[in-house]
């Protein structure tokens, strides 16, 4: 019998059994786009363990610290508090935040409640100074100053455009000057990029991906075509944003090397937006090496809505930037401007070492929790895309804790309002919550995979979470359903 | 939980519930209940700043945070906006908004500030010599706001001085008109007015009816009331006072947690589709009521617990109204009696006050700059007990007549006390002993 997973004991990591390579994702020859999956790299991020095991007692560790090792009921505990009816395989959306995190902010709000000015004078500065020290230790930016905390990514990049329409106003750009983003980047950003950088008078290009992809290769070189009409005619690209993971479709961006060549390619400026990344793949300031990157701690670091940190490297080039929402601390730096943004709740912000506390019961902390999440979504979204005789999105190592799983092509889902059509008979009708994707038929591409499903998982989710979403599936495709059906 | 607890189980329209209910109105123990969570043992008279929100408020916020936490993917399709909507729906009615459109839910005021003047900054980049007035005693977050926005791109500021004492809105609205005059000179066009509601520091009621109509004889493009205090404070009728943009924070006076505050913008006014929340997300496009009901993931509660407020006042004896005036008779009632304790005076005539009033500290404190009373105010916070903001008011060139004046010489120093409905007599007793026992024992601070 193959050891359970001694964090979770639940189930296991994805096993280096023979089944793998003689899956349905390795290379063969269906039409699908499918995806070669390196098995020295399957080798190498997976431990042995039988992959399907249920609920298994815990087997405590033999060392010294094994009694302060989370258990998995006190797992279920922490997230006692979501629905139990529901099958929730999206945390990447809004995230999760556990009990004790959350008791911990009460607390703060209370403290607050109790005698405001006190809290105000007296606490709420060191407090807020107290959390950007971990995420700046915790991301390896080299000064406190880099460290701004704000509500979301969204706000983050409002903050570093607003600069660049300030820069076409003033002049200091010519219109027509360039913004390049990936095609896939996330909606809201988009329009901020419309809001602050097309009508100050620049112009945008966009990054065309493919999806599903096979590897790094394609992304950074439709990255390169795009520099390169970037740079057209003279014109100057002045910023380039880049997605550390993709929202939808899900894929984790090879952002290292995209910053190089923006170096290489004279570009003025690089906004990172990882609003993912935190506590779901690596993120190394000096390893990376962009002027603005920013990611939400409420998604995978276990924070309560909101709080994301927005790092801005210590360059002349930086020190203009402003919160949109002025208060007192205006002219102080980015950090204590979004320190004080009139009277609001602050508390999500002060929680982040009571966070680091929560990630700390896990063997090997917040690396040993990444590790896990990658290696259970992987083997939950194989095992999907097995039982529907479907494919991933991505290769393994092209995703983190999420994965894109096709849809079985009965389904007919033929637009994006399926897409939001299908998922809420998920929720409705089954209990089962993950977001859907619609990928559209290229021109010449017949019986193509159209839907994917971008699975995540956190420490909370458990086997069962899958199989039923399997099952909802699977019922769907035997009773004929198709997306036609639903009514508009 | 319980049924009858929970908001979202839905309740009447708040104001036509006005009737009381079997029990009678909420008693004195009730409401010291509602807000046991204070802390013991503070005088706590400065509501101004921060605010209140009682107990059942807060626990129907956490119902709602809660609902979000169990399953934020349902929370988010089915549940966030049609809520959002019910609370913009009371406060339309509470304000005497036209319509729902032009009602939006924001932060605070300085986050609605920054809205309302990044949308002048925009315009000012096109023409020169464009002006802006507003009171020199604005608050400080909005004068930032300014300076980013407005001088930033371009335009001039004009500052009215608000006299301080002041014996009347006579006296506001000459100020007014002469800085107005000062704005329009060398054919300056004034874009915009910012005009307080009711000051931060000193406080004062101003008399903004008058000064928005002064506004449109004179010309003046778009008038912005900034109302941080007066919702739950004065009567607020957005259609009487006539400002193209008014603002008012509902966690100061109107009992809701941090943070939440109404932004008015008029349909009729022109400018109102280049109107935008600076934090864009989906909705950009979609009107300001609806951008700013999604600006990515956040707790958004503050902004659902409208209902369970309307509630809450409504258990009080003439609602919102009755709570309204009681806080004014019983400010006034205490600043008299610790102006007499201190042979001092009050800043403004009563009408001019809502339920904050400013009282003259006795002149031998000997406050001289902003750093002394700060420090007053943290030593009443540590060794009284006392938590109440001190203003120091300058004297003016050449002592004359109208100076304020105490037995020992010039007042320079007011505090700033506020009444709501927790507060005691004994509070106030606590103040003024406080600053008895400072003044005799020369208690350095």
């Amino acid at each position: 019998m193959a050891p359970t997973c001694p964090h979770t004991g639940l189930f296991c990591r994805l096993s280096l059994s023979l089944s793998l390579f003689h899956h349905p994702l390795c290379c063969s020859h269906s039409s699908n786009p499918l995806i070669c999956l390196n098995p020295h790299t399957m080798a190498s991020n997976h431990l042995n363990g039988d992959s399907h095991i249920l609920h298994h007692p815990k087997k405590p560790k033999l060392s010294s610290t094994s009694t302060s090792l989370i258990t998995p009921s006190e797992i279920q505990s922490e997230f006692c508090h979501h629905d139990p009816s529901v099958a929730r395989i999206n945390n990447g959306s809004f995230g999760s935040c556990p009990t004790s995190v959350i008791k911990a902010q009460q607390v703060l709000q209370l403290e607050f409640l109790r005698q405001p000015d006190h809290f105000y004078f007296n606490c709420l500065k060191e407090g807020i100074l107290k959390s950007r020290t971990v995420i700046k230790q915790l991301i390896n930016a080299r000064h406190v100053d880099e460290v701004s905390i704000v509500d979301n990514a969204t706000t983050a990049a409002a903050i570093v455009l607003q600069r660049i329409a300030w820069a076409f106003a003033e002049g200091r750009f010519d219109k027509g000057d360039v913004a390049i983003m990936l095609h896939y980047a996330y909606g809201a950003v988009k329009k901020s990029v419309e809001a602050y950088v097309t009508r100050a008078g620049g112009c945008v290009i966009e990054v065309q991906m493919p999806f599903p992809v096979n590897s790094n290769d394609e992304i950074i070189h439709e990255f390169r075509k795009a520099l390169e009409r970037g740079k057209e005619n003279g014109r100057k690209i002045r910023l380039a944003v880049i997605d550390h993971i993709t929202s939808m479709p899900c894929v984790v961006i090879p952002v290292k090397e995209l910053v190089k060549i923006c170096r290489e390619e004279g570009v003025d400026q690089v906004f990172v937006d990882a609003a993912h990344a935190i506590g779901c793949t690596d993120v190394d300031m000096q390893d990376i090496a962009a002027d603005f990157y920013t990611s939400n701690l409420h998604k995978w670091f276990f924070c309560p809505p909101s709080i994301a940190f927005l790092y801005s490297r210590s360059s002349p080039k930086c020190l203009d930037l402003h919160h949109p929402v002025v208060s007192h601390e205006y002219g102080n730096g980015l950090a204590m401007e979004s320190a004080w943004i009139g009277t609001r709740d602050y508390s999500a912000q002060l929680v982040v070492p009571k966070v680091l506390d929560f990630v700390n019961r896990f063997e090997g902390g917040i690396e040993g929790i990444k590790k896990m999440n990658h290696d259970n979504a992987v083997e939950m979204g194989q095992m999907l895309a097995k039982a529907w005789g479907t494919n991933l999105g991505c290769p393994p190592e092209m995703c983190a804790s999420m994965i894109m799983v096709g849809l079985p092509a009965s389904l007919a889902i033929s637009s994006d309002s399926d897409t939001l059509k299908l998922r809420a008979h998920l929720r409705e009708n089954f209990g089962v919550e993950v977001p859907l994707y619609y990928r559209a038929p290229k021109d010449g591409e017949v019986g193509v995979i159209t839907g994917y499903a971008r699975i995540s998982y956190q420490v909370y989710n458990k086997f069962e979470d899958y199989t039923k979403f399997r099952d909802a599936i699977n019922k769907l495709v035997c009773d004929g359903f198709s997306c036609n059906l639903l009514s508009i | 939980m319980d049924k009858e607890e929970d908001p979202r189980n839905g309740v009447g329209n708040g104001t036509t519930t006005k009737k009381p209910r079997l029990s009678g109105f909420i008693t004195d123990s009730e409401v010291q209940s509602e807000f046991s969570h204070h802390e013991a043992g503070v005088a706590r008279i400065n509501n101004g700043s921060f605010g209140c929100c009682p107990g059942s408020v807060l626990a129907a916020q956490r119902s709602w945070q809660l609902c979000f936490l169990q399953q934020p993917d349902h929370f988010y399709f089915s549940v966030l906006r049609p809520n959002l909507l019910r609370s913009r729906a009371l406060v339309q009615t509470l304000i005497n908004a036209d319509h729902i459109d032009e009602v939006s839910l924001v932060d605070n005021a300085t986050t609605a500030a920054a809205i309302v003047l990044q949308q002048i900054g925009r315009r000012f980049s096109h023409h020169q010599n464009d002006a802006v007035v507003m009171f020199s005693c604005a608050f400080p977050a909005v004068k930032k706001s300014i300076q980013a926005y407005v001088t930033h791109a371009g335009g001039s500021v004009i500052e009215v001085d608000l006299p301080f004492p002041v014996k009347s809105n006579t006296e506001v609205i000459t100020e007014f008109r002469k800085g107005l005059s000062k704005a329009k000179s060398g054919g300056r066009k004034v874009r915009l007015a910012i005009i307080d509601h009711i000051t931060s520091m000193p406080s004062v009621l101003i008399p903004v009816r008058e000064l928005v109509k002064i506004c449109r004889e004179e010309g003046v493009d778009q008038v912005f009331v900034d109302a941080a205090h007066a919702i739950g404070s004065v009567p607020v009728d957005v259609q009487q006072i006539g400002a193209d943009f008014y603002v008012s924070n509902l966690y100061k006076w109107f009992f809701a947690p941090p943070s939440v505050a109404f932004l008015y913008c008029r349909r009729s006014n022109a400018s109102s589709s280049e109107i935008h929340h600076p934090v864009v997300s989906h909705e950009y496009g979609n009107g300001l009521p609806i951008e700013s009901s999604w600006i990515g993931t956040r707790d958004y509660t503050p902004q659902l617990v409208v209902p369970a407020i309307t509630d809450f006042v409504n258990r009080f004896e003439g609602g919102s109204e009755g709570i309204m005036r009681r806080n004014h008779v019983q400010v006034l009632k205490m600043g008299k009696m610790l102006a007499e304790a201190w042979g001092t005076s009050l800043g403004s005539p009563p009408e001019m006050c809502a339920s904050m009033v400013m009282v003259g500290l006795p002149s031998k404190l000997c406050i001289s700059s902003d750093d002394d009373a700060m420090r007053l105010r943290s030593h009443l916070r540590e060794k009284y007990g006392v938590e109440v903001p001190i203003y120091y008011r300058a004297p003016k060139n050449g002592e004359g007549e109208c100076e304020p004046k105490d037995k020992d010489g010039l007042i320079t120093g007011y505090a700033r006390i506020s009444h709501q409905v927790y507060n005691r007599i004994d509070d106030y007793f606590k103040f003024r002993d406080a600053i008895n026992r400072i003044v005799l024992e020369e208690d350095l601070y």
